[in-house]
This record gives structure tokens, C-alpha cells and sequence, in this order.
């Protein structure tokens, strides 16, 4: 299957939807042929993974116009377009994909950007328009990358844990993006 | 050269003098007393030259409503004045920042006046119960990782970050980093000619600075970040496990792992164990990638460190040059085991400390019993 993934963020950037998104894009990818496209420069590789990045440091409309470009010519192929909520990326995604005919999935998982679109009309009709073109929503969160520290024991049970909740995410989106798990 | 010290020192001492008699009367219409014991102005502080080139003092003083311990910071020269004023700037702005998400503690700011041409700074003294260093590594540890994570919190990226952040803090790139220890080096090269580390030094200097030009790349991937250029445990203290940052003026945008680095380094010597945890934290938890980051960052501050210690060289006489000697030494053999990647030995770390403990001067160890 392809697999288009679209994120505001991703590392370095160190915030959530960054490391779901790798995280993702690592566990899909021996299976599917995957594509990240994100804002940024220099993100971090993942071997079988193209990643595209939009520079964040040119103008909004520049880097916009930027990212629903590499998004079109990625759409066109792709099975599904998985995109990260934030405004950056629910409006080339929703804008393109009503182009391409590509499904598109939507993940709820950025809260701050959520916020953020809660309390500025135009966020929030930016947010809407990619809601109702979504065919499906990801409200639903592995949960977050268990860290071994140093001169504690490690932490075997939520390693465990935080495996099974990765298989249980994947299994939720085969199920969204139509694809056997 | 034993007279350029003791010009050096005499020059400070008059200054401190005199702005301390200027300042007194000053403080205390604002309803402080300066502390009889002050010991930021001992030791070697006659030799620490200030960022900008302005003179500031740091001084313990005392509220007269209540006697609770303040700390001031004073300076009537235009360049100290402008470190001042940037830092309550970058403390501000610290504050507004939308995209730094988490939250930064600083010490309560009591006063900012300007008065008989001194730019004033009254703020809190953070009393902490104990001092950072001698808290159990543990806990050591998940202060500063804590730290750390709220610094990697800011990162400015987009086109309206950079104009936000730039003009106040300032911003480093890998071209940047790579440049400095290019000069740092040949500052090195002319300054420590006639020291008998000369061509270890030489050859570990070339050998970093290569590393640095080769890897501009993975410099820049952990650019942008919010970074404490000089976090170590005399600019902060600790309070009800709260951490709060002491001087602002070091803040800036810049690698990841820059302040990790002067950290790591400055641990490596003090308490080499948390070196490790946090060195072992990064390797473990994070890409290899950054780990490469670190070790970059590592040299480039052991570099900088070096040429720091090399400019005292030719301003020390006596003990204090023998002592500057000594610590060029041990730094270069901290640089040789980063680029080896391997630890410093416990022999080197206790042979430097005992001729560091028989070099230092009197005043100097009371200096820096209060500072960490």
C-alpha cells in the first residue's frame, strides 16, 4: 500500500505528533511504501522512508503553496494521505486530496493545535474543512515512548505495554486505511 | 609578568572599592544593605573578563524591611549596563514566548532602577537547602534532565519565530560554531607556544576542528534550540526541586546540545558519574544522530574552555599561571578522550584536583565554596 503521512512536526522537532508520526512511518514502512512530508530541514532518516520537507522559514503562503505541491505530486499515487491535525498541514491536505480523489485520514493528535483552532475563526474553518472531507478520524494515541533512565531499574513492564499499544494503534488504522495488518 | 597580575588585580580592587563606597548609599535609599562578606569580587574573579567588555558586580545584600537575602547586580559602564539590561530583556521575552512551552523559573526581580549612573538589578536569593553538588546523583541528574527538556521545549523555526527570537537572544549555526573554534584554535596556537602541551594540544585542537568543519550538517539538524551556553551549577540554584536560572544573558538559540555539552563537560570534572548518566541518557534514549551532536558540541566547548584558560596565560604570574598551566592540561586530556570517545581517567581527574588544591589561592576557595 502507499501511504502519504502529513505533519507540521517531526524531529528534531521533539513535541508528540514528531515522534508519533517516525514512530509510525518506522513500523510502517517494512510492509508499505511509505512518504512523510513535513515542514522543516534536515529531519532524521528512516531507512526505506522518503521524507520531504517544506523549509519552515520561508514566508507562510510560500511554504504552504510548497507543501501542497510535493503533497499533489504524492497524493496522485498514494492509497491514503494520514495527516497530523495543525492548520499547516489540514489545509494542503484537504485542498489536495479533494483534487487527487485520495482518501484522506485525519489524526486528532496535536491538542495545542486543536486549541489553538478553538478560539481563531479562521483556524477553525481550516480545521472543518479538513474534518468534513476526512473519511475517517484518529482520536486514539499509542501511548508515549517509554525512556530508560540511568539508576533506575528498566522498565520492562512499560516497554511491554508500550508495544502492545502500538500493535493495537496499527491495528485501529488497517482498519482506516484499509490495508491488512 | 608577575606585574601584570598584580596590575590586573589591583585595578579590580580599586574598582570594586570604589563602586562598592558609590553604590552603598545607593542601595540602601532602596531599601538594602550591601552584605560585609562578598565573595564574587575574591579570587579569580580579577581575571574573568566580561562578555561585552563592560564590568559588573554580582553582590549579596540584604532587604532592611525583613533582612531576606537578595541578590544585586550593579555596573556603571556602558557595556556592563547593556549585559543587564539584555538579560532582564531575554528573561522577559523568555516569558512571552509562545513557542516555548514549557516554563522557566527564574528568581523574583525586586528592583531594576537607574540611579547615580548604575544601572541596578535587585532580584530574590534562591536559598536551596543544599548545594547542587552534593545532592545524590540521582537526583542530580533528574534536575538538570528536566532542565534540559524545558530548554529543548523553545525552538525556533518558522519565519515569525526567528524575527521574534533572534534579535534578543542571538542564534548560532554550525557555520558559526566552526568559524569560533577556527579562531579559538589559532588564539591557542600563538598563546601556548612555549607550554610543553603544545603539540598534544596542537594535534587535538586540529583533530576537533576538522571533526567540526566535517559535520556542519548534523550541527545544523539540532539547530534552533533554546540553549544555556554556560549551565553549570553556578548559574542556578535549586529550590523545593524547582530549578531557576540565575543568568539569562547566556541564553540563546543555537544547537541542542550546547548546553548539554558545558554541562557534561564541567561534570566530567566534578562528578563524572552524572557525565556518564546523562551521556548514557542521550546514547540510549535518543538517535545516534544526536549523540553525534553531543560529541560535536563537547569539542567545541572543550575548545572554547581551553582558549579561555590559554588567554590567562600570559595575565597570570606564580601560583595562578602554574594552576592555568595545569588546567590547559587537563582540559586537553578531557578533548583527547572526547574525540576517542572515551572517558577521562579517575588518576587524571584526582592528580589535577590535588595540584589544583595546593595552587589555588585562599580567597579563590571561598570564591567558589558559595558558587556551586
Amino acid at each position: 500500500m502507499r501511504i502519504v503521512l502529513t505533519t507540521p512536526l517531526y524531529p528534531p522537532d521533539i513535541e508528540e505528533p514528531a515522534h508519533y508520526i517516525k514512530e509510525l512511518a518506522k513500523r510502517l514502512a517494512p510492509k508499505h511504501s511509505v512518504t512523510v512530508i513535513t515542514y522543516g530541514y534536515l529531519p532524521e532518516e528512516i531507512r526505506g522512508v522518503e521524507i520531504i520537507t517544506i523549509n519552515k522559514k520561508r514566508l507562510l503562503p510560500l511554504r504552504l503553496f510548497a507543501f501542497a505541491r510535493a503533497l499533489h505530486k504524492s497524493a496522485r499515487a498514494a492509497d491514503v494521505v494520514y495527516t497530523q491535525n495543525g492548520p499547516s498541514v489540514e489545509l494542503p491536505a484537504a485542498l489536495v486530496t479533494l483534487l487527487t480523489r485520495t482518501p484522506l485520514v485525519m489524526r486528532l493528535g496535536d491538542t495545542r493545535a486543536s486549541t489553538r483552532a478553538a478560539s481563531h475563526f479562521f483556524l477553525r474553518l481550516v480545521k472543518g474543512f479538513a474534518l468534513a472531507r476526512a473519511s475517517a478520524l484518529v482520536h486514539d494515541s499509542p501511548l508515549p515512548k517509554v525512556e530508560i533512565l540511568p539508576f533506575q531499574s528498566k522498565p520492562t513492564a512499560a516497554l511491554v505495554e508500550y508495544e502492545h499499544s502500538w500493535e493495537k494503534h496499527l491495528e485501529q488504522l488497517s482498519s482506516f486505511f484499509h490495508y491488512e495488518n | 609578568m608577575k606585574t601584570d597580575q598584580e596590575k590586573e588585580k589591583r585595578n579590580w580592587s580599586e574598582y570594586c572599592e570604589k563602586t562598592l563606597s558609590k553604590l552603598s548609599p545607593i542601595v540602601e535609599k532602596l531599601g538594602y544593605t550591601l552584605g560585609a562578606d562578598q565573595p564574587h569580587l575574591l579570587g579569580e574573579r580579577f581575571l574573568i573578563r566580561p562578555l561585552a567588555g563592560g564590568r559588573k558586580l554580582v553582590l549579596v545584600g540584604h532587604r532592611i524591611s525583613d533582612g531576606a537575602k537578595v541578590v544585586i547586580k550593579a555596573s556603571d559602564e556602558k557595556y556592563g549596563i547593556a549585559e543587564l539590561a539584555r538579560e532582564r530583556l531575554c528573561r522577559n521575552t523568555l516569558e512571552k514566548m509562545r513557542f516555548a512551552y514549557q516554563v522557566f523559573h527564574s528568581p523574583k526581580e525586586l528592583a531594576f532602577v537607574r540611579r547615580g549612573g548604575f544601572t541596578i538589578v535587585v532580584t530574590e536569593f534562591i536559598e536551596q537547602d543544599s548545594s547542587f553538588i552534593s545532592r545524590p546523583v540521582e537526583k542530580e541528574f533528574a534536575l538538570v534532565l528536566a532542565a534540559f527538556k524545558a530548554q529543548e521545549g523553545a525552538r525556533a523555526t518558522t519565519y515569525k519565530h526567528k524575527a521574534l527570537v533572534v534579535q534578543t537572544f542571538g542564534e548560532m549555526t554550525a557555520a558559526d560554531y566552526y568559524k569560533k573554534a577556527r579562531q579559538y584554535t589559532e588564539d591557542i596556537v600563538k598563546l601556548i607556544s612555549n607550554e610543553e602541551i603544545y603539540p598534544e594540544l596542537v594535534a587535538a585542537l586540529a583533530h576537533a576542528s576538522a571533526a567540526l568543519r566535517d559535520n556542519q550538517e548534523r550541527l545544523d539538524q539540532y539547530g534552533g534550540f533554546l540553549t544555556h551556553w554556560d549551565f553549570t551549577p553556578q548559574n542556578f540554584r535549586v529550590r523545593d526541586n524547582t530549578l531557576y536560572l540565575l543568568d539569562h544573558s547566556s541564553l540563546r538559540f543555537g544547537n541542542k546540545y550546547e548546553g548539554w555539552a558545558r554541562f557534561i563537560n564541567f561534570m566530567a570534572l566534578y562528578n563524572p558519574a552524572l557525565a556518564q548518566a546523562l551521556l548514557e541518557y542521550v546514547r540510549i534514549n535518543r538517535t545516534p544522530e544526536e549523540s553525534e551532536s553531543l560529541k560535536l558540541m563537547r569539542l567545541f566547548r572543550l575548545i572554547e574552555l581551553i582558549r579561555y584558560y590559554a588567554s590567562w596565560l600570559p595575565r597570570t604570574a606564580g601560583d595562578l599561571h602554574k594552576l592555568t598551566s595545569e588546567r590547559i592540561r587537563f582540559w586537553t586530556s578531557v578533548l583527547c578522550a572526547v574525540l576517542d570517545d572515551k572517558k577521562i581517567s579517575q588518576e587524571k581527574i584526582d592528580a589535577y584536583t590535588r595540584v589544583r588544591g595546593t595552587l589555588r589561592s585562599e580567597d579563590e576557595k571561598h570564591r567558589q565554596k558559595d558558587l556551586h
